[in-house]
């Protein structure tokens, strides 16, 4: 595997995504809301509920809501792969540019790993620049109330640092995936969003029960590892040249 | 350069190409004849190492299609052009073939003066920072070209070139074979277009799963039925006829009003012999032409034959 390869399919994917206004908006609108709008609008909305309570009280109250938005990174890393694999997948086949593509002396692996890299960096890029300004928002938030900074704490580094990056490869892989067997991106990103069912199943366990968070991030973790590897194998049996050239239709 | 033996491709029940046996020399052009599903494209595939064959065997220069790292030594001394010529849209001309360059492992001083070099050949050095969507057709299938050259492939697999193009364009991109047949590249063309084959092309493989003739545009021409000469007079008389008649090489005389239509073995040779003896004879010569099958009746012909109609 040459990585210098990958890196080449890699950077033109990037500036073909930089140039496409739906992807560049869709990217940037879900951090946006998810990652800046709802902390501020926590913040507001919760502040004068949370005046009357102690500084203990008050980081058991903020420590929930940090989780939360932990949560919601997670969510953002894992929804984001479907905008952007759908189109690095799929649309090469509507293109049509794939068989060229695939007549370059280039591997199997150096194109799956190129492509894949293309939807990464920017969705963890996106999701951790989101995280960056909802940790602000919530610290500067904690210090003016009880003069501490909350965030990161360790369920939000480990949702932020392990969880986040392993939700985001096993969303593109899916949709490397899906991308194999259906013919067109909005059918492509509809199927690849399916991947956040289970992200949404750990966000409203961990709005239920703010202390199960670090245990549950664990064995999130653990799930998550064994779903990456699982998929990687997964997809690169499915991107193979000749089943791309004979069946994606 | 090319060699093929009983190379065959099914897709389930289907049989695309079935033993295929070609041999295609170093700086040759080979033109592929056939209809919509005759087999061409799979075969380009299968020569490209796209898709694997079903059977048979298939050789690049000294590289087999079966080996994968011999697939990637073909792709890296081969060239496509595919039916869609595939560019992406949002990307400059120049990005488009830069990205090529690099994919093509050609050394980033070369890769700029190739791209340079087929630009300004093809005519688009001017606009080469525009997006390649607002090019027109024949623009992008030139630009297409130029990406399928930029490493210098010693074997170049055209896949209808010229179709869909206006007839402006379609002229560019032939002249532009024509160019590169003399830098003496082997060059492997999918056409339905005959008139092109038979402008472009060394030999003609005409196709229908099976390969059904061969040969070079001329002896294609002349296998449906002897070549005739006519000879065109201001009158015949009984004396040309005698003498015509007389000549050992002449096969048959048919007169249609004041022609002269003569079956001839090697007109080429015995022509001015059978000028001769008319002219002798006293005959008036206004001029002598010839009689021969179209490219387009001999490819109907064999594929109507191969179709078993």
């Amino acid at each position: 595997m040459r990585l210098w390869k990958s890196w080449i399919v890699t950077q033109k994917d990037l500036s073909v995504i930089r140039k496409n206004k739906y992807v560049f908006y869709s990217l940037m609108a879900l951090p946006a809301i998810l990652g800046v709008v709802l902390p501020v609008t926590f913040v507001l909305a919760l502040n004068t509920e949370y005046t009357s309570l102690s500084p203990d009280q008050f980081t058991i109250a903020a420590t929930q809501l940090i989780n939360i938005s932990a949560t919601y990174l997670i969510l953002i890393s894992a929804v984001l792969p479907s905008i952007i694999a759908s189109y690095s997948f799929v649309g090469e086949k509507v293109e049509k540019s794939l068989e060229p593509l695939l007549a370059t002396p280039t591997t199997d692996g150096e194109l799956l790993l190129g492509k894949s890299l293309a939807a990464f960096i920017p969705c963890l890029g996106v999701t951790y620049l989101a995280a960056a300004i909802s940790a602000s928002i919530l610290d500067v938030w904690s210090y003016v109330r009880i003069g501490t900074l909350l965030v990161p704490n360790l369920f939000w580094i480990i949702g932020v640092a392990v969880i986040t990056p392993l939700a985001c490869i096993m969303s593109v892989e899916a949709n490397v995936i899906v991308s194999s067997r259906v013919n067109d991106i909005r059918a492509a990103q509809q199927l690849g969003g399916l991947v956040v069912l289970p992200i949404i199943a750990l966000l409203i366990l961990v709005t239920v029960g703010a202390q199960l968070s670090t245990l549950l991030s664990v064995l999130v973790t653990v799930v998550l590892v064994v779903a990456d590897v699982t998929l990687f194998y997964l997809s690169k049996e499915t991107f193979q040249r000749e089943e791309i050239l004979t069946k994606w239709k | 350069m090319i060699d093929t033996e009983n190379l065959t491709r099914k897709f389930g029940s289907l049989t695309a190409v079935e033993n295929l046996s070609l041999h295609v020399e170093e700086g040759e052009v080979f033109g592929f004849l056939g209809p919509n599903g005759a087999g061409k494209t799979t075969t380009v595939r299968m020569l490209c190492c796209l898709i694997s064959k079903t059977s048979g065997q298939a050789r690049i220069g000294n590289f087999s299609v079966d080996n994968e790292q011999d697939c990637l030594e073909i792709r890296k001394i081969i060239g496509l052009l595919p039916e869609n010529v595939g560019l992406y849209e949002n990307l400059s001309a120049y990005r488009n073939l830069d990205f090529y360059g690099k994919l093509y492992e050609v050394p980033e001083q070369k890769r700029q003066e190739n791209i340079e070099r087929l630009l300004r050949l093809l005519g688009i050095w001017e606009r080469r920072e525009d997006m390649v969507g607002t090019f027109s057709k024949g623009t992008k299938q030139k630009i297409a070209i130029a990406r399928a050259l930029i490493h210098e492939p010693q074997v170049l697999f055209l896949d209808e070139p010229t179709a869909n193009l206006d007839p402006e364009a379609a002229k560019t991109v032939r002249d532009f074979i024509l160019d590169l047949k003399k830098e003496k590249r082997t060059i492997f063309l999918n056409t339905h277009n005959l008139d092109e084959a038979e402008r472009l092309c060394d030999r003609i493989g005409i196709l229908k799963g099976k390969l059904v003739a061969v040969d070079s545009p001329k002896n294609l021409e002349r296998s449906l039925y002897n070549r005739k000469t006519i000879v065109h007079l201001d009158g015949i008389g009984d004396a040309v006829l005698v003498a015509v008649k007389g000549l050992g090489m002449v096969k048959s005389v048919r007169v249609s009003d004041n022609k002269l239509i003569l079956d001839i073995d090697n007109p080429e040779r015995d022509n001015p012999e059978v000028v001769r003896a008319i002219v002798g004879a006293g005959g008036n010569i206004q001029y002598v032409t010839e009689l021969r099958s179209t490219l387009e009746d001999v490819y109907l012909k064999l594929i109507r034959e191969a179709s078993g109609q």
